[in-house]
């Protein structure tokens, strides 16, 4: 079954086109990369996904149930989870309070207004497992937006990890790292994506290469080629438009 | 633990010092504390909103009002109105009023909630001057019974002519307002509540949904300005334009909700009290109080934008390092 697919996605934002007959299929369980240069309509895709934009036209199915203009709170509720290009936490919150949101949506506890949540020890709980398996509890009372860059954008991982959502979307998770950040986010990603499916949005190729079961190159808007790695990178189209010479 | 023992004699001290002023002090103090602990009450409740949601609103006052009117409406009109239930038709007033407008403002934030709110409050305050005879227009709705507070076949204890009593009853209800406010910024809503404030597209893709929330938020923060209205009104046997809709009524919970650190729960308490002290030492010296109050304003936002509890905060990090912690309290 395809965990995501999306059937002849057409966007344009006030008459700039911007996405053109875009038929994605994601399967269960797998990692899927999407690449492309900037401006290819990447991110774009991503926000239709998740609910932020409505697509001009097309459908979006997930788990074979079309979501075509859900909203995010909804599309997180049946099983998605999303990071962003740019880290966006909760900054004056603590990393631990931070875990702690995504902990209570997972939960569903939302209207409580009769326990103190400091009290509720399930919650204590899983937040500070959490935060172990991130190697953030050393940070856990530091505000979020005093965390080093690194750790920050580990954070913004975890945040759409912790609802334990089916499908993941992660928006260039490294950029802006450094070589040995990017080194520990891949194993973090790999290691808190066990059994997910995973879509990525990446610039660093050798990301790319390593991680990702099947690619999808976007192209001024198009799907240009999809396949394995090994595919893509034979793929003599992509060569010409993307990859260039880059030994991959 | 030591913690706890030592919060607990402070609690209760506090609450023996409460009880013991009307003893030592005249009336004219015993009428100062109500009219402290009212706009305090009404700065927490315009801080559940402007501190722990990020929404600015420049016309609570109609809130205030709500629960004043309705509470002077209802104790004028029907007979034999008990006066917890006065209270609660002026809460209810006012909760209702603000079920009615959240479907708009939880759609709109920022400047324009805040535009929203001013207009809506001076829709309200010109309202009540032109409804004469409903408000009583500019003179308001005075000399309305006040019942006495009574359990049935216990005590009943006479509020009109004995402040002392009334003291008791107005500190009862807006102390227990105070703890209830705390109580729900604590609650696991509470947390998304702030969430909100720092991160509201975040909160969307966690799998909240953030007009709902704001919206249960509003008309809390409404309910606990009505009581704060309400219980302004039984105080004064009157309820005006001009004292509970006019726009510095708006103004005094924002200007108290600076000075004492937004986003504190604790703040606006601690900028109503210095607020009011200033107040009545200003008016022995001068007649121009709003242009000392002004600069004060002006002193504190340039100097401690977080107010008095950002300030306090500040000092115990730089002097004892080791509670850099309490980082966590101010959100």
């Amino acid at each position: 079954m395809n965990m995501l697919e999306t059937k002849g996605l057409y966007h344009d934002f006030s008459g700039l086109k911007v996405l053109f007959d875009i038929n994605l299929q994601v399967k269960e369980g797998e990692r899927h990369a999407v690449i492309g240069p900037n401006g290819a309509g990447k991110t774009t895709l991503f926000n239709i996904i998740t609910g932020t934009y409505k697509p001009s036209k097309g459908k979006v199915f997930f788990k074979g149930k079309e979501i075509t203009g859900l909203k995010p709170c909804d599309l997180c509720r049946i099983g998605m989870g999303r990071s962003f290009q740019i880290t966006s936490t909760f900054n004056r919150l603590t990393a631990f309070q931070n875990i702690r949101l995504a902990i209570l949506s997972k939960r569903g506890v939302r209207f409580n207004l009769l326990r103190k949540v400091d009290k509720i020890e399930e919650i204590t709980r899983e937040t500070e497992e959490v935060l172990k398996r991130i190697n953030l509890i050393g940070e856990r009372n530091f505000p979020a937006g005093a965390l080093s860059y690194g750790k920050h954008r580990a954070l913004e991982i975890s945040l759409a990890m912790a609802t334990d959502p089916e499908l993941v979307l992660l928006d260039e998770f490294a950029a802006g790292m450094s070589r040995d950040e990017t080194h520990n986010a891949v194993a973090l990603i790999r290691k808190l994506t066990e059994g997910k499916t995973v879509v990525i949005i990446e610039h660093d190729m050798d990301v790319v290469f390593s991680l990702a079961d099947r690619i999808t190159v976007l192209h001024y808007g198009r799907i240009l080629a999809t396949g394995t790695p090994d595919e893509i990178r034979r793929n003599q189209e992509v060569k010409d438009a993307y990859l260039g010479d880059l030994e991959v | 633990m030591k913690n706890k023992i030592i919060n607990w004699f402070l609690w209760v001290g506090l609450i023996v010092i409460v009880a013991i002023i009307p003893k030592v002090f005249g009336a004219y103090y015993v009428s100062l504390i109500v009219t402290f602990a009212v706009f305090a009450v009404l700065s927490v409740s315009l801080n559940v909103l402007l501190g722990f949601t990020g929404l600015l609103s420049f016309g609570h006052a109609m809130f205030f009002g709500a629960g004043g009117y309705g509470t002077a409406l209802a104790l004028k009109h029907i007979a034999g109105l008990s006066l917890l239930s006065s209270v609660g038709i002026g809460v209810l007033s006012a909760s209702v009023l603000a079920l009615v407008l959240c479907p708009l403002v939880v759609r709109v934030s920022g400047t324009a909630f805040a535009m929203l709110h001013l207009a809506f409050a001076q829709l309200m305050y010109v309202l009540a001057l032109k409804l004469r005879g409903i408000t009583g227009g500019e003179d308001g709705i005075g000399n309305f019974p006040i019942p006495p507070f009574t359990i049935p076949g216990v005590v009943s204890f006479n509020m009109k002519g004995v402040p002392e009593n009334f003291y008791y009853f107005a500190m009862i209800v807006l102390g227990l307002s105070v703890w209830l406010m705390w109580f729900f910024t604590k609650t696991p809503f509470g947390q998304i509540q702030v969430g909100i404030r720092d991160n509201a597209k975040r909160i969307d893709y966690l799998g909240f949904k953030v007009s709902h929330t704001k919206a249960v938020v509003y008309v809390v923060s409404a309910a606990f300005a009505g009581v704060a209205g309400s219980v302004y009104a039984i105080f004064h046997n009157l309820v005006s334009a001009d004292g509970s809709l006019g726009v510095l009524v708006s103004f005094q919970p924002i200007i108290n909700t600076m000075i004492g650190g937004v986003g504190s729960f604790f703040g606006p308490i601690w900028g109503t009290a210095i607020f009011q002290i200033l107040e009545e030492i200003i008016v022995r010296f001068t007649d121009r109080v709003e242009l000392v109050i002004g600069v004060t304003l002006i002193l504190v936002i340039m100097f401690a934008p977080q107010g008095l509890a950002g300030w306090i905060t500040t000092l115990k990090q730089r002097f004892f390092s080791a509670s850099s912690h309490k980082l966590e309290k101010i959100s």
